[in-house]
């Protein structure tokens, strides 16, 4: 199956490219800062500089936030602490009446897996579409566990374009998703036999994972126009994607076995259909009703060699689903199981056959290029994108049957489509950045190259080995 | 508050300011509590403060500052020096020599300095002239280097140009064939630790009228440097690099930096054979004006790890002797120095310690034209006023005298009398995470 992208004319060429543009925040977060001035220290350091600089008005007047955070009509008397970016400037020149605290409100968004700084990270891509960019190096702890503990490679010499993300050549970010034969067979007369590729081809390695979304069809529509719109795949729960007919080619119905009789109610063929778990009934069924759909199985990690078995018997794409803690149900944690699922298909000889999607955990846009390295074909997020949305987690949000979110009010499908377009833009150019270091062409070159991994057990035990103190049973 | 009379407004605003900057970076070390949002867990509050302090009075904290490590949990951190008893000690007034030869090798100017670290590369606009001073100035001072990083070479900085060196990246901004000739070390750089891989990056709106003008460049656009070298894809590429620089100045020595990719060591191993004298690795946690966060963290290893993977390659090859290796990229305090040495570095390279010397407190705004309301990473001209030079110049001195004092007193107590004898001493170390 050859993919025509949308809107390109079969014969011409189509540059992809996601169109962004500023898309704010809805609704308020809490600021980033606490500002708290004495106001007795203020109105005396004022009265002492309105005597001394003669009502010099330009000297009086100057204070040092440059961001606003005392330039309202009242001036620090109500600081604006909205503005507050965090610069220390004020409470180093007035150390005396002038404090600066984060704010604890702030820093409860999200839960304990998907901190606030996930949160404002999200929160700036969704609104800006850009890559986010600060300075003064990296303020964060040394490593760490999971995707933290990993880190990616980079080549000194070679880079794939002249001028990378921002200049004329491309890198292409293109996934199959599908089967391919390990070979081809042909016939005497020269036509090919036996199993061929059947595949779709998606721009992004990045899908949005709605299979276990809130009932609240806003957003199932929001994820199948934008999906539509960034020419990849929005997975749906068969219900809501009901009367979506319009974004056919963009959605991948979640279908469970109760839906098996009723999945001419669909309304439209899909090019993808997800699987609920295993079913036999069922898998005849979607393979009666859309015999030209990719059949997708939807099932936890758990079990790898099971996997390589569900192929077997047909299935070639696995859509593998963690809780949103990327945790499974003994606890291991996504980058590991998705090793696992990888290496279990490698040493069945029979990994280029199959896709493999991936769900839960995978929060931010350096755990994409992570998770493909470790194996997976693409990403399906799941949470994000609700937080692109400004949902807000009401409580620990691990379990997807059992995580609760509550959406903004006013909530627009306009506003929605664009934050989740802003989303994946700047997910899609933080890859081309970590692409671009490695010197990579195309994003289907990462699957699975664990050469292009680094961790920090195996580096720590080579740097460290031998020091008085260092185990490496205790640390790798 | 200083007299009003004949001064205009900003003249006044500009004193104002700093009379009380430089009120609140003698305060806050030694307040009872720090600012409440001040400092990382690679720059820690008290890491911050004790620079502030030891900037100001040029010896280390003896208020309870840490001032020795910071709270990343890794790295530096969970290394310390296995020190033994007392009587194994040298006595107090042995004299311990800090100085480190830059150059190995039978060709070129046999260069050393006092101490074993120099400035890193910090580029006209990313930094203001006035920090670019006070770092020349303090690197004279010192008797050792700073970078111009790749931006192009003030003239306000000449009278320093035996103790600066010239970088030169991609973009090749600012490089001429006299600011080569001006350089005692050329600098190549391929990398940066801080965004390994891609290149760097001024943003639109730090490109004044006048750093474009020093760029031969357009104002109020960004400024790439694209990533890496597109004319070398082999050592023997690099080597014409090399003898380029040398025929424009023969008296040059050659550095060239790299960040920190699995195979770090083959990259070092490399420039040594294209000729280089000084081998400088970035590691990827250090400062920049500008990066994309994604790679702050993600992209190539972190400085401790490079480190004796590199010497270990440089040893086995039998190379070690005939180059010398600098570290950069998180190296904050005199003790990360002093570990990265017992790794197996010479020396090492320093940015973000300076900056904070001067009144940086790292609130990652950097990247904006206005965005440092201190005045260092900036070139508008009111705000770089705030940070006179001469202040700038000795702070920075005071930094590095504290940073000797500490390094002299950890030798004597290892029992060493050279900074040289530590060089992948790991036997001096213990891990303590």
């Amino acid at each position: 199956m050859t993919h025509v992208p949308t809107g390109s004319p079969s014969s011409g060429y189509h540059r992809y490219h996601i169109p962004t543009k500023p898309a704010p925040d809805i609704e308020k977060w809490p600021s980033r800062f606490k500002v708290k001035v004495r106001r007795t220290g203020l109105a005396k350091l004022l009265l002492s500089e309105i005597v001394h600089y003669r009502g010099r008005k330009d000297v009086i007047l100057s204070r040092p936030c440059m961001y606003g955070v005392f330039s309202g009509p009242v001036g620090g008397f109500m600081p604006r602490e909205e503005h507050c970016v965090g610069c220390l400037r004020c409470t180093t020149e007035f150390p005396e009446f002038v404090r600066i605290e984060h704010n604890p409100e702030r820093q409860k968004l999200g839960d304990s897996y998907f901190t606030f700084n996930y949160v404002d990270q999200i929160a700036y891509e969704a609104s800006s579409g850009l890559v986010p960019v600060r300075g003064a190096g990296y303020r964060g702890k040394f490593g760490g566990e999971g995707w933290d503990g990993m880190w990616t490679d980079m080549s000194e010499i070679v880079r794939p374009t002249r001028d990378g993300i921002h200049g004329r050549e491309t890198i292409s970010t293109v996934v199959d998703i599908g089967y391919t034969p390990n070979f081809l067979q042909f016939d005497a007369a020269g036509q090919p036999v036996g199993n061929t590729p059947h595949y779709l081809s998606i721009q992004l390695p990045i899908l949005f994972d709605g299979g276990d979304l809130p009932r609240d069809g806003h957003i199932a529509r929001m994820y199948a126009c934008a999906a539509a719109e960034l020419d990849t795949l929005a997975v749906l729960p068969f219900e809501q994607a009901l009367g979506l007919g319009q974004y056919a080619h963009a959605i991948v119905p979640v279908v469970r076995a109760e839906h098996a009789q009723q999945l001419g109610q669909l309304g439209f063929t899909p090019r993808m259909v997800e699987m609920h778990g295993w079913d036999d009934g069922l898998y005849a069924a979607i393979i009666a009703a859309f015999p030209q759909a990719i059949i997708a199985l939807r099932t936890g990690f758990g079990d790898a060699p099971a996997l390589v078995g569900y192929a077997q018997r047909g299935v070639k794409v696995f859509h593998l689903v963690a809780d949103y803690h990327g945790r499974s149900a003994d606890g291991r944690f996504v980058l590991d199981l998705i090793r696992d699922a990888h290496k279990a298909f490698v040493d069945a000889g029979i990994r280029e056959e199959v896709t493999l999607l991936g769900s839960g955990g995978m929060i931010a846009a350096e755990h994409m290029p992570k998770a493909m390295i470790c194996g997976l074909d693409a990403v399906a997020v799941d949470t994000p994108p609700l937080v692109a949305l400004q949902a807000r987690f009401e409580g620990e949000c691990a379990s997807r049957t059992a995580s609760r979110f509550s959406l903004p009010a006013g909530l627009n499908e306009a506003w929605g489509v664009q934050r989740l377009k802003n989303l994946a833009a700047s997910w899609r150019d933080q890859l081309l950045e970590i692409l671009g270091a490695m010197g990579l062409r195309e994003v289907r070159r990462l699957r699975g190259e664990m050469g292009r991994a680094m961790f920090m057990k195996t580096l720590e035990a080579d740097a460290f080995a031998g020091l008085l103190g260092y185990s490496e049973a205790a640390n790798g | 508050m200083a007299s009003i009379a004949g001064k205009t407004d900003e003249q006044l605003i500009v004193e104002k300011h700093i009379a009380n900057f430089h009120r609140g970076f003698a305060y806050w070390p030694r307040a009872e509590e720090a600012p409440p949002a001040l400092g990382d867990s690679r720059w820690t509050q008290d890491l911050i403060l004790a620079t502030w302090l030891m900037a100001e009075t040029g010896k280390p904290p003896d208020n309870g500052l840490e001032y020795k490590i910071g709270a990343s949990g890794g790295g530096f951190d969970v290394l310390d020096f296995n020190i033994p008893s007392e009587d194994k000690w040298l006595p107090a007034d042995t004299e311990i020599d800090l100085s480190i030869p830059l150059n190995r090798r039978d060709d070129g100017a046999q260069l050393k300095i006092d101490l074993p670290m120099y400035g890193g590369g910090m580029s006209y606009g990313s930094i203001s002239e006035h920090v670019m001073q006070a770092r020349a100035r303090a690197a004279q001072q010192l008797g050792t280097f700073t970078s111009t990083g790749e931006g192009g070479y003030p003239p306000s900085l000449v009278p320093y140009k035996d103790h600066i060196i010239t970088q030169v990246a991609t973009g090749m901004f600012g490089v001429r064939e006299e600011t080569i000739q001006y350089a005692p070390i050329v600098e190549f750089k391929y990398a940066q630790g801080a965004k390994p891989g891609l290149g760097g990056h001024l943003l639109g709106d730090k490109a004044t009228d006048v750093v474009a003008a020093m760029r031969e460049s357009v104002p109020w656009v960004s400024l790439f440097s694209p990533f890496p070298f597109h004319s070398v894809y082999s050592v023997e590429d690099h080597r014409k690099h090399v003898d380029w620089i040398r025929t424009t100045n023969p008296r040059a020595l050659v550095s060239v930096k790299v960040s920190t990719p699995t195979d770090v060591d083959m990259v070092a191993v490399g420039s040594y054979f294209a000729g280089a004298h000084i081998v400088h690795l970035d590691g990827s946690y250090g400062g920049t004006g500008a990066a994309p966060e994604i790679a702050k963290k993600n992209i190539a290893m972190p400085i401790e790890f490079a480190i004796p993977k590199v010497h270990k390659y440089l040893v086995s090859e039998n190379v070690r002797e005939e180059v010398t290796l600098m570290a950069s990229g998180g190296v904050r305090t005199a003790y990360d120095v002093a570990k990265a040495i017992a790794l197996g570095a010479d020396g090492c390279v320093m940015g973000t310690a300076e900056l904070i010397a001067i009144g940086c407190t790292r609130c990652s705004n950097c990247e904006r034209g206005r965005g440092c309301p201190f005045g260092l990473t900036t070139t508008d001209p009111l705000l770089q006023q705030l940070m006179p030079a001469d202040w700038g110049q000795q702070r920075i001195v005071n930094m590095y005298t504290a940073y000797a004092a500490q390094l002299r007193d950890l030798l004597r107590k290892l029992g060493l009398h050279s900074i040289r004898e530590l060089r992948g001493r790991r036997d001096l170390l213990k891990y303590v995470g």
